[in-house]
């Protein structure tokens, strides 16, 4: 009668807890984008002389880029889970490594095209063109909310990789890190038109 | 593998789309209100497909999707103030 019995008893969703708690942030963290994005839209709004100062060539076409890229790192990830699935360790581990490489490749068009700006005399506050300042504060803002969560992302991967590869975590966990790099493709879906596509002059 | 690469053909299908929708000079109302079909569109095939919502509990879409939604519904209440900006703005000596 020493021996203690606990009872298993299955998750109404169906799933992990650590994957329920991913669903949970990125809740949280699609309202804090929307929340910038609707702030975003107040200003404009607000302002009827906003500035649209991009053109197809070169920052939407380096926007179209940087949207390929990213969708595709989201294929290459649904890949590198759907081999942890499978049991192909090594498969999964190249696909992971894929994702990485272009999550990679993403900021760093982001970033030239951030050194760009910066460089026509673009800032945080200042409007080179002469139109309301508060279109940097919001470009940068939101542009840069999103680079700092695919920087997050590539190490995330980089480190779930790791413990996959020596067998610290499962297939549940490349799962549960997959579905942060696909929420971070799906808010760059409404940066991409909002913010760019938008301010076409 | 195939049903997702269909997915992401389909997502490059749909950002074709606004580019084009873009440059067709459409009324700044108007482009919003296709640029936005268009973004909703995309991150439905996003999260049904890649983020695999469609293969879950009916369950969980319900706990997490309509919260999000009443969330950036609420949001729309600070429009008017918006609108009062621009209205109240004096016109250029």
């Amino acid at each position: 009668m020493g021996a203690s019995v606990m009872a298993i008893e299955a998750s109404p969703y169906g799933i992990p807890s650590k994957k329920l708690g991913m669903w949970l942030f990125i809740i949280a963290d699609a309202s804090t984008f929307g929340a910038m994005l609707f702030a975003y839209g107040y200003l404009r709004v607000a302002n009827p002389n906003w500035t649209r100062p991009f053109a197809l060539w070169p920052t939407i076409a380096n926007g179209i880029v940087m949207t390929v890229v990213l969708l595709t790192s989201s294929l290459t990830m649904v890949a590198a889970v759907l081999a942890a699935q499978g049991g192909r360790k090594t498969a999964s581990l190249r696909w992971m490594g894929a994702t990485m490489l272009l999550g990679v490749v993403f900021a760093a068009l982001h970033l030239r095209e951030w050194l760009a700006m910066i460089g026509e005399g673009w800032r945080l506050f200042r409007n080179p063109l002469g139109g309301p300042v508060l279109f940097g504060a919001t470009f940068f803002g939101i542009t840069g909310l999103h680079l700092l969560h695919v920087v997050t992302g590539v190490v995330v991967i980089g480190v779930i990789a790791l413990g996959f590869r020596r067998a610290r975590f499962d297939a549940g966990h490349v799962e549960t890190t997959a579905l942060y790099w696909h929420f971070v493709d799906l808010v760059w879906m409404f940066v991409f038109p909002l913010v760019y596509l938008m301010n076409v002059r | 593998m195939r049903p997702y690469v269909i997915v992401w053909c389909g997502l490059l299908v749909i950002v074709a789309a606004e580019v084009a929708a873009t440059f067709a000079h459409l009324a700044t109302g108007t482009q919003l209100a296709v640029l936005l079909a268009l973004a909703v569109l995309e991150a439905g095939l996003a999260l049904l497909y890649f983020m695999r919502l469609r293969y879950e509990r009916p369950r969980l879409f319900w706990s997490l999707i309509p919260a999000l939604v009443v969330v950036l519904i609420l949001m729309d209440h600070f429009w008017p103030d918006a609108v009062r900006l621009l209205r109240q703005r004096l016109t250029a000596p």
